[in-house]
């Protein structure tokens, strides 16, 4: 229960706050209605956030109107021993590339062919990233002492995740050692987009096996 | 009256020029801010903050270096080369038509922020002396001539002194590449020895000297000292207008981080390149101007804070270059900000949906705080 005399850190579960503690709120817009236009419940809110502490806004809360939610789990996903700038960064300059590739193309091809091009690297990601995502997975179920591989459905947060990391991984691992993260990133992104490259054959093969072992697929009891 | 008329025909010339030529959608009814004049000479301060166009093949005639490396990948990405035209670079071609080619050469120091178009002005001004037929000798960045040089030879001239083989071959390679036909008019005036073999007669055109340092690279260092000793000596003639322009001209006057075989230190003035250079931007010959840019991002052992001559040139510096004319350049005004922005937007570079809003651009301009170099490093990504 809440109580003035505790300490205004105090550990429930993961989070350190003392519960009187509201989140921030980011959004402009909400700041920017007049007073007559809140509803009853908006102006209780409005009239405890007068009274209570607000936590402190985490570095993935932004107020920005380029922000977007999975560029950042990209990039968080990039980043090595809490290196964030370098991940950011090489994150801007993969979508930097893929933006220079993609209008040299516009600019050469000729009239007909310019509007079948796509230059914004944020569609091209969320298209690429859509495309890498698996529909059906395995996982390992072990009855009378033999291991199964099971085809079992995928939740999104799991789908979302497998794309990201097969990505991060193939240009981590399977290219030349002096090419640059960006340029082997944006290479990637704009084969995945065509549903060209290993990322998406990689999918493909994990449908394949998911697909031979249907016979196991009544092991799975969830 | 005539030239306000005249002025008001050709801005609306130049608006109603862009806007019928380019496919402006009507929902967006911006004006991009061209210029359809693309002599320097006829830049006034109507065209301030537009953006004019050099043709691709005179960009690789008068800029085989010298353009920063952003706005050289710009330039490919977009096929065309636009400049913006700004009130520093107008100030300085003003200066430059009204000089007098009978007075000593007067020393102009571009200098300002980080990122805010100092080597962009400079290159306003090559491309203006290089349209008016002035010989321009453009040393890109005179860092790359202190720092990262991977042989020294000692010179065979003088034994105190150090040559840079690979950094006066590439200097001569680029030198030739835009001066051409000078090469052909101007004739040496004494003979140069180059070793037990090989020597140039009097009255020789320059381009043999300069075949000759990027044939023997080992002479190039010597072989560029004879250039700008030959040069400097005949412009005072008068047949031809000499531009000395250097950008980080602050790297001849501070310290280097190359080493002697014993590992001692190497001052500036212990490097041909860079004795001769100072030999140049000293203002005692006369028929022509020199253009000097300060350059803190390449200099070495100075604070990232420092932007001021007195800061970045030093003690030494600053007396060697005295008189001066100091030129500051600033961040974009919101008119220049505009225009930059307007041009971004209509060749496609801003592909993010919210950069279109106005929110998006109220967010650039907060986060670039008007700073050409910083809107070019966010515009990338979006």
């Amino acid at each position: 229960r809440l109580r003035a005399w505790l300490p205004r850190i105090m550990p429930v579960r993961w989070s350190r706050y003392n519960p009187s503690y509201l989140e921030p709120e980011v959004k402009k817009e909400s700041y920017q209605k007049p007073l007559e236009e809140l509803t009853d419940e908006e102006r209780e809110q409005m009239e405890l956030k007068a009274v209570r502490p607000i936590k402190a806004a985490p570095p993935i809360l932004s107020s920005s109107v380029f922000s977007d939610p999975m560029i950042s789990k990209f990039t968080n996903m990039m980043m090595k021993s809490g290196n964030k700038v370098l991940a950011r960064s090489l994150m801007s300059q993969t979508l930097e590339a893929i933006k220079r590739k993609q209008l040299e193309k516009y600019h050469k091809a000729p009239e007909n062919e310019k509007e079948t091009i796509e230059c914004n690297p944020y569609v091209i990601f969320h298209q690429a990233l859509k495309n890498c995502q698996p529909i059906i997975g395995l996982s390992n179920i072990t009855k009378g002492g033999k291991t199964y591989q099971v085809p079992v459905p995928l939740t999104d947060n799991r789908k979302r995740f497998l794309a990201m990391k097969w990505l991060i991984t193939e240009c981590r691992e399977n290219k030349h050692r002096r090419t640059m993260m960006p340029e082997k990133l944006s290479q990637e992104l704009l084969l995945a987009f065509n549903n060209e490259g290993p990322v998406i054959k990689k999918k493909h093969v994990l449908h394949k096996m998911a697909e031979a072992n249907r016979a196991y697929a009544h092991f799975r009891w969830w | 009256q005539l030239n306000h008329g005249c002025a008001l025909h050709t801005a609306a010339r130049d608006g109603l020029s862009s806007v019928s030529s380019r496919d402006v959608p009507a929902e967006r009814p911006r004006v991009v801010f061209h210029t359809s004049e693309s002599d320097p000479a006829k830049h006034t301060e109507q065209h301030e903050g537009r953006l004019y166009n050099i043709p691709l093949e005179e960009v690789k005639a008068v800029f085989p270096h010298g353009l920063p490396s952003r706005f050289q990948q710009q330039i490919q990405t977009f096929n065309e080369a636009r400049v913006m035209v700004r009130r520093p670079a107008l100030e300085l071609l003003a200066y430059l038509k009204g000089s007098n080619a009978a007075h000593p050469a007067v020393r102009y120091v571009i200098y300002g922020e980080r990122g805010t178009g100092k080597t962009m002005t400079l290159c306003h001004v090559v491309h203006y002396c290089s349209r008016q037929g002035w010989l321009v000798l453009h040393v890109p960045d005179a860092h790359l001539w202190v720092k990262n040089c991977k042989e020294l030879l000692q010179s065979s001239y003088n034994k105190d002194r150090l040559d840079q083989p690979l950094q006066a071959s590439v200097w001569l390679k680029n030198f030739k590449t835009s001066n051409e036909r000078f090469l052909q008019e101007i004739k040496t005036q004494k003979k140069y020895t180059w070793g037990k073999r090989e020597s140039t007669e009097e009255g020789r055109p320059l381009g043999e000297v300069v075949e000759q340092g990027l044939a023997r690279v080992r002479s190039a260092s010597d072989a560029v000292g004879v250039v700008l000793r030959e040069i400097k000596q005949q412009s005072r003639r008068g047949s031809f207008r000499l531009l000395v322009a250097v950008d980080g001209v602050n790297a001849l006057w501070g310290r280097t981080t190359l080493r002697k075989e014993n590992k001692s230190p190497v001052s500036p003035e212990e490097l041909t390149l860079v004795h001769n250079l100072r030999k140049m931007v000293r203002n005692d010959w006369s028929g022509g101007a020199i253009v000097t840019t300060l350059s803190q991002t390449g200099s070495l052992f100075k604070p990232s804070s420092a932007y001021t001559p007195h800061e970045l040139l030093g003690k030494e510096g600053f007396d060697a270059l005295d008189p001066f004319v100091p030129i500051p350049v600033a961040n974009y005004s919101p008119r220049e900000f505009e225009s930059c922005y307007g041009y971004y937007l209509e060749r496609k570079w801003l592909q993010h949906e919210k950069a279109h809003t106005e929110d998006g651009k109220a967010e650039l301009q907060f986060l670039s705080g008007s700073n050409p170099r910083q809107l070019d490093r966010l515009a990338g990504p979006l």
